[in-house]
């Protein structure tokens, strides 16, 4: 049970990274590899403020702005300085590990006994259950620590999604949508799409960071290897979720989004407790995006050849 | 209301793919006037369209809108005195937000765009009003992604959205040339209302020798990045589609004329 619970609490905070992914790769076509330098960002910057004895949540706060900050960068070296978007991701995420090591100060921080979002959710734990470790449902022993810690990371990313939902639909969010779909348009209307790629993607690898400030939290450590192939795993995230739903609702991708990343974490879960190595995993991530992207067309084009076979 | 002041552009200058797409363009245009531009191809029409919605820089003259000097404004800066209709109807919407969305990008043209909601439930009422006088039916389907829609309804969208909030000026950049005869009629029924509705100064870049003759108070013939003819008042009103062949003709003759004058020299001095 606490590896069911954990798989969907890593899930959960991962699904902040398939939200900003979700913004850079489906609301601009943005490739933007920024991500995996974003996401160990936030692990660092939240982790180094939590030893220096900040409190937790403000902590995660600095980790979101600071990937802000990063994205932001990306932007500008694209729009400003008119540098492949590729490119200009590559180039920070590159940066941020020199970054990210200045931040932290070594490779890895350990948050052991630090006083975390987690580890107040377990004091909490601790308080319902009446001082208990567990409590038994049915046959299951479930920890109070594991229970509140998903409880209030699906807190949190339930009031970032609904605020992310909330601002895609206001004047501004509805033209940075705009500004994805059709760039030719929104310019024709009085939008700056420069300034409006820079802001997306500070919004994407806020949120990405935000989710490294979690997930160093919740597994005890900052480690400055963390982010990579991250940006793989949000897309893998993204995919499934747009599977998932179906449709191209705002509201409901964004769910999706959500949904796909704890399915993506729990079948990752069961397969690694199954025995697939550890080592092999992305590779498998990678693959499996790889299918998903190269997959619907070739099965459009071999139903078509049944049509015209028939 | 619009002034071109000597503008020209040259598109990849000083090589051997060098287009002069304008030179020492000079148009003034009153207020509430409707220009109908035609030309052949590559006669500089919808680059002088786009010099206007500055889409580029011109190298050299200035631009002035409603009495601003907009020459070194981007075009998103510019769009806050114009409105926009162009000739692909997939490039004046957004596909896959849904009709009520687009409307109220729309809304905002050339406005800052803040944290308020941009579908307030308010504005339904007038968006459908607005959306029932294009007599499309489209007014019930406003939750729909516009990428449902056909080409003649977009562009009927796209104008509606051009000239929502009232534009300084109109640009219509061969909006019914990519649409079947039926639409492209009812699109174009729809620009003329909107125009004398409003009063619209408007510039219209057009292929069809009907519409030129047919539409419009002023006629500018366009040849070579240079205005060739430029008709107003009656002399527009008179002017059929005969006479504007005639005129087609007489630039093709004289182009000839040069060609083979050309050829001539070469065999003699080459």
């Amino acid at each position: 049970m606490t590896l069911l619970l954990g798989a969907w609490t890593i899930g959960l905070i991962l699904s902040l990274l398939a939200l900003g992914v979700f913004i850079s790769f489906r609301v601009f076509h943005f490739p933007d590899i920024t991500a995996d330098g974003s996401i160990t960002l936030g692990a660092a910057t939240a982790a180094v403020l939590i030893a220096g004895g900040v409190p937790p949540l403000l902590a995660t706060l600095a980790g979101f702005l600071a990937g802000l900050v990063a994205g932001a960068l990306t932007g500008v070296l694209h729009t400003k300085f008119g540098i492949n978007g590729l490119l200009a991701g590559i180039l920070v995420m590159t940066a941020l590990y020199s970054v990210n090591l200045r931040i932290m100060g070594r490779s890895n921080l350990p948050l052991v006994g630090a006083d975390t979002l987690m580890a107040e959710a377990e004091n909490l734990g601790a308080r319902a259950l009446g001082g208990a470790a567990s409590f038994h449902l049915g046959s299951w022993e479930i920890y109070g620590r594991d229970l509140f810690a998903l409880l209030l990371t699906f807190l949190l990313v339930a009031v970032v999604g609904a605020g992310l939902y909330a601002f895609l639909r206001t004047n501004l969010g509805t033209a940075m949508r705009a500004t994805g779909d059709n760039d030719q348009m929104i310019r024709a209307l009085g939008v700056n799409v420069g300034n409006m790629i820079i802001l997306g993607l500070a919004i994407s690898n806020g949120l990405i960071a935000m989710a490294g400030a979690l997930l160093a939290q919740y597994q005890g450590f900052a480690d400055v290897q963390m982010g990579i192939g991250m940006v793989v795993w949000g897309l893998a995230s993204v995919i499934i979720g747009e599977a998932l739903v179906g449709s191209t609702q705002l509201g409901l991708v964004i769910a999706g989004a959500a949904m796909g990343s704890v399915l993506f974490r729990l079948l990752v879960a069961i397969a690694l407790r199954a025995g697939l190595n550890p080592n092999d995993l992305k590779l498998i991530t990678a693959v499996f995006v790889f299918a998903a992207l190269v997959l619907p067309a070739l099965l459009a084009r071999l139903s078509r050849a049944e049509v015209r076979d028939a | 209301m619009l002034d071109l002041d000597g503008v020209s552009k040259t598109f990849n200058p000083q090589t051997a793919n060098e287009v002069r797409a304008l030179q020492n363009v000079h148009l003034g245009i009153d207020d509430g006037s409707f220009v109908v531009v035609i030309g052949t191809n590559g006669s500089g029409k919808s680059t002088l369209l786009n010099a206007v919605a500055g889409t580029f820089f011109v190298d050299r003259g200035a631009i002035r809108i409603a009495g601003r000097d907009v020459t070194r404004w981007p075009e998103h800066r510019r769009a806050a005195l114009i409105g926009r209709v162009f000739q692909n109807p997939f490039s004046g919407t957004a596909p896959q937000m849904t009709i009520a969305e687009n409307l109220a990008l729309a809304t905002r043209r050339g406005l800052a765009r803040g944290l308020g909601w941009a579908l307030a439930p308010s504005f339904r009422t007038e968006m459908r009003e607005r959306v029932r006088r294009l007599g499309m039916g489209l007014e019930e389907r406003l939750d729909n992604v516009i990428g449902s829609l056909s080409g003649g309804q977009r562009q009927a969208l796209t104008l509606l959205m051009a000239t929502w909030r009232r534009p300084e000026l109109l640009l219509l950049d061969e909006h019914t040339a990519a649409l079947d005869p039926k639409s492209a009629e009812q699109v174009v029924r729809l620009s003329e209302e909107a125009i004398a509705r409003d009063r619209l100064t408007t510039l219209m870049v057009t292929h069809s020798m009907h519409q030129a003759t047919a539409l419009g108070d002023r006629l500018v013939m366009m040849h070579r990045g240079r205005v060739l003819h430029d008709l107003h008042g009656a002399e527009k009103q008179r002017l059929r589609p005969a006479d504007l062949l005639a005129r087609f003709e007489e630039v093709r003759r004289a182009e000839q004329l040069d060609e083979s004058a050309a050829a001539m020299l070469e065999r003699q001095y080459v």
